[in-house]
Order: C-alpha cells, then sequence, then structure tokens
C-alpha cells in the first residue's frame, strides 16, 4: 500500500522524503501503524478530559456524580446550563452580564491591541530611526520576565488612577502587547520593499504607506492576531481576579469562579462546574477550528523564525 | 489594485509643506514619521510595563497601605519573605513542580512530534496538531474546573479507572505528598500543544540532504537521529524549555481552583504565596519582594538554559 501510494505521485515531496529518513529502513507499514496508534492514545488522553466535561455538561444532575461512571451520553439534557444560568442558588450572580462583560471588553481590547500594534510594528519593519533595533528588542526581552513580578505593581497603579472595578482595567494595562507587536513585525519585514517604493513614487504619504499596503496585505496576520488577543483575553483569569470586585463588573471566568467556589463543587454541583467550562470554552474552540492554519503557523513564527 | 494606486495620489505630498512647517529631508522625515507611529505604542508600554518596573521596585522597600501612610522600611519585606517558612516553601514548591512539569513534558512532547511527523498523510498530520492543542485554547480555570471533577476522591474518573485495576483510591488533590503531582500531571497532559507545533515544524524544517548524506556515509538509525535530529531541534527545545520553566514556575490558576495551596502549604507556589500576599493580608510590600526575588531566580534559571544549550549548539 505505501510503496503504491508513492508510486502515484510523480515525485514525492520534501516532506515525504524526510519521513522516509526519520524512520529506519525496511520498517515501512508495521512501525508506521504503530506510531499512528500510539499517536491516537495519546490525543486520547489529553482530549480525554474535555469530552468528558462535555458530555458531563449534558447530563442530568442526578446522573452526574454515579460511579459507575457512564461514558456515553444517554438522554442530553440542558439542566446544568439553565441552573447555571439562572444562577444555580449563588446569590448575586448576573451571568449574562458577566458574558456581555468578557465579549464587550474582549472586543475593545482586541481592537487596540491590533490598531496599536500594527501601526508600531510597520514603524519597527519598515522605518529606520536612531536605537530602533535596541527598543524592539528591550520590548520583546519583557516576553521573557515573569508577569508576577510586575503584577503587584500594576495593580497598585490601577488603583491609584481609579481603575478597579471599571471597564478600563481590563482594557488599557495589556493595550502595548509585545507578542502582538512581534508577530506583526515578523511579518511586516517581509513586505517586498518594491511595493512601498513605488507607492512613494506615486505620492503616499507615511499613513496611507500604512492603511493602503500594509494592512490589506497582512489581512491573514491581522486575524490571526485579533483571534489570538481576543481569546488571550477571554481566557485571562489572574488579572481580573486582582481588579474587580463587584459582581456587575466580573467578567465570565472570575463569575464562574466565585459561584464553584460558593457551590463547593461536590456531587451534582460538579455538572454546573462542566457547563461552565464548556461554556467558557466554546468561543476558543470555534475561533481555533477556524483559523487553525493561520494560528499554528503564528506559533511557529515566534519560534523559529525569531 | 488600480483603485488602490488613485487614492495613493490624493495624499499630501512630501516637500509641499508649506510655513509654519518646517521642509524636512527625507532621512528626517523617515524618523519623524517612525517616532510618530509607534508612539502609542510607546506611550501605554511605558506606563504599564515600564512605570511597573520601576514602582515594584519601590513597593519592595516600603509598607504600602490602600489608604495611609506610606513608610521607608529598607530591606524589610525581603528580610520577611526570607524569613517567612510559607514563602520558603512556596519557592521550594514552584522549583519542585517546575522540575517534574518542564522534563516531562518536553519529553512528551517531542515523542508525540516525532510520531506525527512519521504520519504518511499531511491532512492527518495537521489533524493530530490540532488535537493536541486544542485543549489549550481553552482557559486554564476551565481546564481546573474540569481536573478538579477528574481527581475528586469519590466520584472521579481517576479513582474509578484505578478501581477498575483493584487498587486502592488516591487521594489526589487532599494528601500533602500526592497533591503537588496531580497538579504536576495535569499541566502535562493539557498543555503540550504548543510544544509541539513548534517540534513538528522543526523537524520538518531539517533538510533532508542530511539525512541522504548520513545514509551515504553509512550512518545507523539512531546515530543519524543522535548527531543530526537533535543538534538541529535545539534552538526548538531551548524555546520549548525557557517558556515553560517561565510558565511553569509562574503557576497559579490549577493552585487557586484545585487546592488553595493547601493541604498544609503542600501545594503553595510563589504565584500563590504572591496573590496571598496581596489580597489577604494587604501586604504588596512583601508581595513585590517575593515578585523581585522570583523575577532573579527566573532570570538566572533562563540565563543558566541559555549558556548551557550554547555550549550544546557550537559543534
Amino acid at each position: 500500500m505505501a510503496t503504491q501510494s508513492r508510486l502515484n505521485r510523480q515525485t514525492p515531496s520534501l516532506i515525504e522524503t524526510l519521513q522516509l529518513r526519520l524512520l529506519p529502513e525496511g520498517s515501512a507499514s508495521a512501525i508506521r501503524y504503530l506510531a499512528l496508534l500510539m499517536v491516537l492514545v495519546l490525543a486520547g488522553i489529553s482530549l480525554f478530559p474535555l469530552y468528558w466535561a462535555l458530555i458531563t455538561s449534558f447530563k442530568h444532575p442526578s446522573e452526574v456524580a454515579t460511579i459507575p461512571p457512564s461514558f456515553v451520553l444517554t438522554r442530553p439534557v440542558l439542566k446544568n446550563y439553565v441552573d447555571l444560568m439562572t444562577g444555580s442558588g449563588v446569590a448575586n450572580s448576573p451571568v449574562l452580564k458577566w458574558f456581555w462583560n468578557s465579549v464587550f471588553t474582549g472586543a475593545v481590547f482586541t481592537l487596540g491591541v491590533v490598531l496599536v500594534a500594527s501601526l508600531a510594528g510597520y514603524s519597527f519593519a519598515r522605518k529606520r530611526f536612531p536605537g530602533r533595533d535596541k527598543l524592539f528588542w528591550l520590548i520583546i526581552s519583557t516576553m521573557l520576565v515573569p508577569a508576577w513580578s510586575t503584577l503587584i505593581a500594576s495593580y497598585v497603579l490601577t488603583l491609584k488612577l481609579g481603575m478597579h472595578d471599571t471597564y478600563w482595567a481590563l482594557i488599557l494595562p495589556g493595550l502595548a502587547s509585545p507578542f502582538a507587536l512581534f508577530l506583526f513585525r515578523q511579518f511586516a519585514v517581509t513586505l517586498p520593499d518594491e511595493l512601498f517604493q513605488a507607492a512613494r513614487i506615486d505620492g503616499a504619504h507615511e499613513l496611507q504607506l500604512w492603511y493602503l499596503i500594509t494592512l490589506p496585505l497582512s489581512r491573514p496576520v491581522l486575524a490571526t492576531l485579533a483571534i489570538f488577543t481576543f481569546t488571550y483575553h477571554w481566557n485571562d483569569f489572574l488579572w481580573p481576579l486582582l481588579v474587580l470586585n463587584k459582581p456587575q463588573i466580573y467578567t465570565m471566568p472570575v463569575g464562574v469562579s466565585i459561584i464553584m467556589f460558593q457551590l463547593k463543587g461536590t456531587g451534582p454541583a460538579y455538572g454546573i462546574g462542566m457547563s461552565a467550562a464548556i461554556l467558557m470554552s466554546v468561543l476558543p474552540i470555534v475561533a481555533f477550528v477556524l483559523m487553525q492554519k493561520q494560528m499554528i503557523q503564528g506559533i511557529t513564527i515566534g519560534s523559529l523564525k525569531g | 489594485m488600480t483603485d488602490r494606486v488613485d487614492k495613493i495620489g490624493s495624499g499630501w505630498r512630501q516637500g509641499t509643506k508649506t510655513f509654519p512647517w518646517p521642509r524636512l529631508t527625507n532621512a528626517q522625515s523617515e524618523k519623524m514619521w517612525g517616532f510618530l507611529l509607534i508612539a502609542p505604542f510607546m506611550i501605554f508600554f511605558a506606563v504599564f510595563f515600564l512605570l511597573p518596573y520601576g514602582m515594584v521596585i519601590w513597593l519592595s522597600v516600603v509598607d504600602w497601605h490602600p489608604r495611609g501612610v506610606t513608610e521607608y522600611v529598607g530591606l524589610q519585606n525581603y528580610v520577611d519573605v526570607v524569613e517567612m517558612p510559607s514563602a520558603q516553601k512556596s519557592m521550594f514548591n514552584s522549583f519542585y513542580y517546575a522540575l517534574m512539569v518542564v522534563p516531562i513534558s518536553t519529553a512528551l512532547s517531542l515523542l508525540t512530534a516525532v510520531l506525527i511527523v512519521s504520519l504518511r498523510s499531511s491532512s492527518m498530520r495537521s489533524f493530530f496538531q490540532a488535537a493536541f492543542y486544542l485543549p489549550g485554547v481553552i482557559s486554564g480555570l476551565a481546564v481546573a474546573i474540569i481536573w478538579r471533577f477528574v481527581f475528586d476522591f469519590h466520584v472521579g474518573v481517576l479513582n474509578y479507572f484505578l478501581s477498575l485495576v483493584k487498587l486502592e483510591p488516591v487521594n489526589w488533590l487532599g494528601n500533602i505528598y500526592a497533591a503537588l503531582p496531580s497538579l504536576a500531571g495535569m499541566a502535562i497532559v493539557s498543555s503540550n500543544g504548543v510544544a509541539i507545533i513548534i517540534f513538528c515544524a522543526a523537524l520538518l524544517s531539517i533538510p533532508s540532504s542530511l539525512y541522504d548524506a548520513a545514509a551515504v556515509d553509512g550512518a545507523a538509525f539512531w546515530r543519524k537521529h543522535w548527531s543530526i535530529t537533535l543538534p538541529l531541534l535545539t534552538p526548538a527545545m531551548l524555546y520549548v524549555i525557557v517558556v515553560s520553566t517561565l510558565g511553569a514556575l509562574q503557576v497559579f490558576v490549577p493552585v487557586y481552583v484545585l487546592t488553595r495551596g493547601g493541604p498544609v502549604h503542600s501545594t503553595i507556589t510563589v504565584g500563590y504565596y504572591i496573590y496571598n500576599q496581596l489580597i489577604f493580608y494587604a501586604n504588596a510590600g512583601t508581595a513585590a519582594a517575593a515578585g523581585l526575588l522570583l523575577l532573579v531566580a527566573t532570570v538566572g534559571f533562563t540565563v543558566f538554559q541559555f549558556r548551557r544549550f550554547s555550549q550544546v549548539v557550537e559543534f
């Protein structure tokens, strides 16, 4: 089989030749199937908790914590989701408001990050000014510093600026994102210089070079960046936990953690926990499935081409 | 394309700027625009990234109160951190946790990446890359909530699996010896996606001519991987190890959701210690001092890894 499929193609691609090199000679199909089996097992282990949460969230509360557990879903019900949405007996838990807080601040944050980083990234990639590269690497090197070491100062700073318990605390502090700048700059460097020269000869203004040439050409990287940024903001738990204290302003993760804490999460309450976990995961998963290819490229840009 | 070119002509032209604007040479204008375009980023960066670096040093030498007076206390906060048993325990736990998570998950990711790359069809390769990355896109909070159920002593699936093979149930999160390794195990299983993708890309970028040359020289299977694959993977390996060490030393969310530092401080990590000092004891000074000590330890560790790896890379 293996040889046949190879003969069908006229020239084996570089990847295929490489694969042949990676495995011992003369061990064609048996080892290949063993590799496939091992990958399947490993993938099963890593995906099992997600599957388990998904089916548990749709079980009736009376079937959530049974021994032995049932690994297939027989009668899906929405009871856990309804309980979560209606506050599940925990006082002062406006779940829909939390959802909105997360979506709204996430959207504004993403827009801001992309705008600021694409302007700066364009400049760092294509303009010449003194100290440019030193400044760029200074910004990038802050990514290697543990967030905890400056978190306390950011907390005190935002407190002094009166931003706690407001949307500003969720939007402004992370707006200058070194990661976003890095991603955009690495892309903008690869654009052909002829394009910019031609536009300049046609009398393009500096800002026009940015929004008529750089931005349209970098649509894929902008989309990747937007999804990374939104997902990061959507998933962020520690920062909102520190700066938000009023239930009305909570983001989804903070609110869910408070519900989980008050329910003490035993027995049937796990059903509510699982539905909260699934609800929080839907947006990132949908975004990832839609943008899979670009996101995977985005991850490798940082590590290999830097 | 044509309409784009038309629009371009309508911009301000360089050199036609009139009084009171000074006429700029091209190099000057380039410089000015360079600074102008990075200005929005740099303003936010200065206020919310650079200013906190200064502030944290100031905070670490004062006794800070949200309201009321702030007193200069010298190095007292550092002394407090170094002498406090819970702080010592948290440093120890964070390094212990990192030592469990980083080597195992790096090795596991590398193994998985080698297996994925050896798959025949490219659609299957991207399918598995996506499958391993999927648990990484959801929030750490959601993962921790799910694992709280998995680890449950009475109704968790983990203890159910143990009972299937006639083993005693383990109190995963309630036993002082099991709790931290349980958290490490959770991290090892659920956060390999990024490393796997990076290793796959690195493996696929090794030029096949190297393997051809080795085959001509008659190198055996293991010899080829030892002398070609591993050395060429070093940059990717360094990146993965540095990033995952950084992440492991800062672990907070699983601790917060699953154990709250307990039982008896057996899972208190530096992150959780700082959080506690800041929020429960309103002790920003001590928290800042601990954060700076973590910074020094992490940077030291990173530099150490870079140096060790750079010795390996230079052949």
